[in-house]
């Protein structure tokens, strides 16, 4: 029983996990007063987990069919009972049927066998106690036992409403005992909340751990030696300065687009291949690029977050003043043509699978909210109904998503037409470039000619979406099938998530209502576009999220361990004009964020998940900032952004081409991220698919990541560049350890570790008769410490 | 149950990490120089010194592979669309599309009384992993290994073929030395998909060895200064396994050494197209390959091969799925057999759920998600042979007798690995953690030999 395990875990924090059996578990405020802790931990440790158990197979709404008219998921069901009278009468476990039932007493049951003794006497206790039951009072109208089907059309209404529905609240900064600690407003939120678990703060990061911290959460890149050592003597000097002074100087770095654009391409699944379309297929997306560099412009010009998400859902209709304007706008459309789509071949439902992934993109990107369940039937506990989805389905219906060529292969996908931009420079293929990979004959195996494409070679295209000709609403697909139309549904949003002016905001019937749509997602008081972006920032500065679920914010996802800091910070983002920037340097100046990762026992006891924040977290490199930080030591980096892709010219099924990768010294976000074929530099540390929404990446530790740093040619090759430039810069063995040492972990060696570095580098000069082997195993084993890889 | 705690500690070498085997046991026992993968004496009496699962993703239809449901009475009801026959001794029901497979029903132990929670397969999926619908949690093989460790210290003791996100081979909260090792993810051409990076030529073992020893120096003085992060700790065992791993893997993978007539057997690299649903995953050489770890003492080897969610053209996709895994499974059934590895192998076949039948002849080919009612079977390792325990109801839409839930499973795979189901706990987050869960598992005794 979920809830069970769930509440053992939360002897620290009562109220951040739990509700797991669907919108019966919220609870309202009201119930919340009316019930003591005690009484709802007893009835949640020991009753719940027994009913749900024994008890709902037959008697919940949920039933097949309903035992005895008796209902015991909802307070009201048990209290009135069902055909044989009320389950329970407070006060009196001898009359109630329930303990009756339990003592197989009369009626037996749960009918294949007794429960254990100790189960019902913990019924005959709390019965005694009064039943106390802290489940929502509306008994759950449903068709199946309540008369009136209105009744369950209403359903909606009774539902207790899910938190992340609700309207931001306005929380007054929270008071604290410890009036001296906080640097920001939001320190106060944190530490207000550890002080009423009795737990302090832990010291601060000490300054070499807060500049290697700062780069790798801003640029993701470590600071040089001379970086650590001029911040260490300005912190000393006027710490508040020193932090704010580097800060700015990093967010301000064009790297910074770099590290927090890959965060969102991460969101927005990009690629640069379809990945698999279930019959082995994968055809390349040669023009995607554009898209990663739109988004890292984004990122480094901190354009407004609602800006940011206009642009990218209705670009194409947004005005502009320039060609260089307007194929921005172009480009950023292309968030919604990156579906990893099935094959096209006998795929009736072929067209709205495309738009089911803008639906999951928008909804589970965005909002944070599922809304893909919907296609074929109403949400089963986030509450989307299917009208919803079809509401939306019309906008994206109405749309003409263009994916490009896809390998010319009809079988799977359609060729479509691209954006043809205006200001782009033209960018011929190489003078020699011939085509190699060429899609074969299904039937014959014979290459297919390559149909000439109707653009001039070189045109710059875009992939991305615009408006069809003749826009129109949606019909319900009947259990998601589209041969099977039930009624239309006016184009709309998702119902459940109301802001002050969604119903002012109407569709002009001539258009998508793609604009509307990015209008109705950036309102102020939208009550998750901007929570679910701020968990996000907060994600990637503290290595989990204030709702530990990025991408469920639904009945399923967790809550948050702080929702009044969510709210109060999700408020300065609005307020702040939605700039991204300005969060994350309010989030990095606070005290909060420049704690130390290590912390008391008490605190590593008390709160073992860190869900108080009492410390920061240590944090892996990520697959991308570990191979930068590598080329950055090694001295190999090239900071220009990478021109293109490589498969700009190429309309390819990948499946066929092996391994398109290349080496290169730019920054990893610029390598070719084709699905189902991620570049080898990157693949073992848990690089997702991108085929769908990732907030946050998986950290897992397998030996296979150890023969990464062991094996892989790129490690070998940057260990062998930092060796180079390491017995070209100095002569005394000693002093070029020292450096190495300096290079990569930003520190000095110590005594002990200086030996050790000498006796490698002699006892493998005389096995290998080759220093420079030697220095290159060296500096591959400095590469692949935990030190250089961890962040504290 | 017949241990005492005194007995199990003595009888186990554990690792850094712990065994606590009795539920007043929370105390992480610290110990060892074997770094958690040394083989540890199982505290029951095993059955099975090690799993092949064959996981079929996506749901098989138990319908029309091994839960026959012919139309019986006047009305037509949702039931198997394809031919069963008896087969062997046991007369055990197979659907015609297995026809390799039936060649072995009897050693098969088919479970046809199956259920789980949900019938959403991101979820159920998960729970057949881990127990865990929700949450990322320790995988069956991950449990196993931490269990048992493994019987070759250069191999990890879980590899997963074909597998799809880590959460599915993850050792989470267990120390990742437990860690599934994948072999092919998210839709790698499994023909080609091997452990990565297994070797390189750049520096000898010995110069290799005397680097790890110094990154291992420092791995350790760094761990020192950071108290509390079992990550760390974790991170210095699986780079020994890694080095160890080189020596022994690349040959491992090479399956060129076998003769032409075992890689005809298994249909090695023989599927060329997908078909629909069922997609092309080189079934052959995952099973051989499953077969050659399990030879070199690899505990708990997972092949996948999906997906079996034919929600439409369900007679087209199932026909074509269980032709790619049919004769397959058969060669491996019968090369353990004959190597004398099948008595203390445990085979697991089976999905996250089943499918509702069709109704014959109303010209529906389509059917949906059941996860009240449908079949795994078990081989070897010391389970009954040409059995048929529990069943469904007349339609197949519920188990009715003989219920075995996802917890049972585990449990019972557990105890046939020697392994007290209820009792194999690790302390974390403040609390003790479990395969079976809060509720525990039952042990289904009436499987076994």
């Amino acid at each position: 029983m979920r809830i069970a395990a769930a509440c053992r875990t939360v002897r620290v924090l009562p109220i951040v996990l739990g509700v797991l059996f669907g919108w019966m578990n919220a609870v309202s405020a009201a119930d919340k007063s009316t019930i003591s802790p005690e009484d709802r931990a007893f009835f949640e440790n020991r009753i719940r987990p027994v009913l749900v158990k024994h008890c709902y197979e037959c008697h919940s709404a949920d039933a097949e069919e309903v035992g005895g008219k008796l209902l015991l998921d909802t307070r009201d069901g048990l209290r009135s009972g069902g055909e044989s009278g009320p389950a329970v009468v407070a006060g009196k476990p001898d009359e109630s049927r329930i303990i009756q039932a339990m003592r197989y007493d009369g009626i037996e049951m749960p009918p294949e066998q007794p429960l254990p003794e100790a189960v019902v006497n913990d019924f005959v206790k709390w019965v005694q106690r009064g039943a106390p039951d802290p489940r929502v009072p509306v008994a759950r109208p449903d068709a199946k036992t309540v008369e009136g089907a209105k009744a369950a059309a209403d359903k909606e209404d009774d539902k207790p409403p899910l938190w992340s529905l609700q309207p931001r609240t306005q929380p007054a900064i929270p008071n604290v005992k410890n009036l001296d600690w906080s640097l920001d407003p939001l320190d106060r939120f944190v530490l207000a909340r550890l002080e009423s678990e009795n737990l302090a703060p832990t010291h601060d990061a000490d300054p070499r751990t807060l500049i290697r911290r700062l780069y790798a959460d801003l640029l993701g890149l470590p600071p040089t030696m001379d970086d650590v050592e001029e911040f260490v003597s300005e912190y000393g000097r006027d710490r508040v300065k020193a932090v704010q002074t580097v800060v700015d100087d990093l967010l301000a770095r064009p790297q910074f687009g770099e590290r927090w654009g890959r965060h969102w391409l991460d969101v927005a699944r990009y690629g640069e291949s379809n990945g698999n379309d279930g019959l082995g297929r994968n055809p390349t997306f040669p023009h995607a690029w554009r898209y990663r560099d739109y988004v890292i412009d984004a990122f480094n010009n901190d354009v407004p977050y609602d800006r940011f998400l206009t642009e990218q859902i209705a670009g194409d209709l947004l005005p502009s003043d320039s060609p260089a304007e307007h194929d921005r706008y172009l480009i950023a459309t292309g968030f919604l043509a990156m579906a990893s789509k099935p094959a096209k071949a006998m795929n009736t439902n072929f067209d709205m699978d495309v738009v089911a992934d803008q639906i999951e993109v928008v909804g589970t990107g965005l909002m944070g909210i599922s809304v893909a369940c919907a296609r074929c039937h109403d949400h089963k506990f986030d509450p989307i109904p299917t009208r919803d989805y079809y509401a939306l389905a019309g906008i994206f219906t109405s749309t003409e998503t263009m994916w490009g060529l896809a390998a010319n292969e009809k079988l799977t996908a359609s060729p479509t037409d691209l954006h043809v931009l205006k200001a782009a420079p033209k960018v011929l293929p190489p003078a020699d470039f011939v085509e190699t990979v060429l899609v074969l004959e299904s039937n014959t195996g014979v290459p297919k000619a390559i149909p000439k494409p109707k653009w001039p070679v070189g045109t710059p295209l875009a992939i991305g979406v615009r408006d069809k000709a003749k826009p129109a609403d949606c019909k319900i697909n009947v259990k998601g099938d589209a041969k099977k139309l039930g009624e239309v549904v006016p184009r709309g949003f998702v119902t459940a998530c109301k802001t002050e002016s969604t119903n002012a905001l109407t569709i002009d019937p001539k258009q998508s209502g793609r604009l509307q749509l990015a209008e109705w997602l950036t309102q102020p008081d939208h009550p998750l576009t901007a929570r679910v972006m701020v968990n996000r920032i907060w994600l990637h500065l503290f290595g989990q999220g204030i709702v530990r679920t990025p991408d469920d914010f639904g009945v399923y996802g967790e809550r948050p361990s702080h929702p009044e800091l969510l709210d109060h910070l999700a408020n300065r983002f609005v307020e702040d004009d939605w700039s991204i920037k300005h969060l994350i340097r309010s989030i990095v100046l606070s005290r909060t964020y420049q704690l130390s990762s290590d912390a008391s026992e008490k605190v590593l006891k008390a709160d073992g998940e860190n869900l108080l924040v009492a410390r920061h977290n240590r944090r892996r490199l990520d697959a991308e900032s570990l191979r930068d930080s590598m080329l950055a030591v090694s001295g190999r980096l090239n900071l220009e952004p990478a021109d293109g892709s490589i498969i700009r010219h190429r309309d390819i099924l990948v499946n066929l081409a092996g391994n398109l990768h290349q080496s290169s010294n730019h920054r990893s976000v610029y390598l070719c991220y084709l699905r189902s074929s991620l570049p080898p530099e990157l693949a073992a540390f848990d690089v997702p698919d991108f085929t769908t929404v990732t907030g946050q990446r998986d950290v897992s530790t397998i030996p296979g990541q150890a023969l990464h740093l062991f094996n892989n040619l790129f490690v070998i090759e940057q260990a062998e560049h930092f060796a180079q430039s390491m017995m070209e810069d100095s002569t005394n063995d000693s002093d070029r350890v020292r450096l190495a040492f300096r290079r990569a972990l930003n520190r000095e060696p110590n005594q002990n570790e200086l030996d050790q570095a000498i006796e490698l580098l002699q006892s493998t000069t005389s096995e290998l008769k080759s220093d420079k082997k030697a220095w290159s195993s060296l500096c591959q084993a400095l590469l692949t410490t935990n030190e250089f890889r961890y962040v504290d | 149950m017949n241990f005492s705690r005194r007995a199990m500690l003595q009888s186990t070498s554990c690792g850094f990490g712990a065994l606590a085997l009795n539920a007043l046991c929370s105390e992480q026992v610290v110990a060892s120089s074997g770094g958690g993968l040394e083989t540890r004496t199982p505290v029951l009496a095993a059955r099975a010194k090690r799993v092949i699962f064959l996981c079929m993703s996506g749901g098989p239809a138990h319908l029309d592979t091994f839960d026959y449901k012919p139309q019986t009475g006047q009305k037509k009801h949702p039931g198997s669309v394809f031919r069963f026959r008896q087969h062997g001794e046991s007369g055990l029901g197979i659907s015609e599309l297995l026809p390799e497979t039936a060649k072995f029903a009897d050693d098969l132990c088919v479970i046809n009384g199956m259920h789980a929670d949900t019938g959403i397969h991101a979820q159920s999926f998960l729970q057949l992993h881990t127990g865990d619908r929700l949450r990322k949690r320790p995988s069956l093989g991950s449990w196993i290994s931490y269990g048992l460790g493994t019987e070759n210290q250069n191999l990890p003791g879980f590899i997963s073929l074909n597998t799809s996100k880590s959460s599915i081979y993850s050792s989470a909260f267990l120390p990742s030395i437990y860690n599934g090792t994948p072999i092919g993810v998210n839709g790698e051409n499994m023909s080609f998909a091997t452990i990565n990076n297994v070797s390189s030529d750049h520096l000898p073992l010995s110069s290799k060895r005397r680097q790890l020893d110094f990154v291992q120096m420092m791995n350790r003085n760094h761990r020192k200064l950071r108290p509390g992060d079992d990550k760390l700790e974790s991170v210095i065992e699986s780079m020994e396994l890694g080095f160890r791993m080189q020596s022994v893997a690349p040959d491992l993978l090479d399956i060129s050494t076998e003769t032409k007539a075992t890689l005809e057997s298994y249909r090695v690299g023989q599927q060329k197209e997908s078909t629909g649903t069922c997609k092309v995953s080189d079934f052959g050489r995952q099973c051989l390959l499953a077969r050659r770890f399990a030879e070199a003492g690899v505990r708990f080897i997972e092949v996948s091969h999906g997906s079996w969610d034919q929600h439409k053209n369900h007679r087209r996709d199932l026909k074509a799925n269980c032709e790619v895994t049919d004769a397959p499974i058969a060669a491996l059934l019968g090369d353990l057999k004959q190597r004398g590895l099948l008595d203390d192998t445990l085979i697991v076949w089976g999905g996250e759920f089943g499918r509702p039948g069709l109704t014959p002849e109303d010209g529906k080919d389509e059917t949906g998600h059941n996860s009240n009612g449908f079949t795994f079977w078990l081989a070897g390792g010391g389970v009954k042979r040409g059995h048929v325990h529990g069943k469904t109801d007349p339609t197949g839409a519920r188990a009715v007798e003989g219920k075995v839930h996802f917890r049972d499973l585990h449990a019972t795979i557990l105890h046939l690995m020697g392994l007290p189901p209820n009792d194999l706990k690790y302390w974390h987050a403040g609390r003790e953690h479990r395969l079976t869960g809060p509720e525990g598992g039952k042990v289904v005794h009436e499987l076994f030999a």
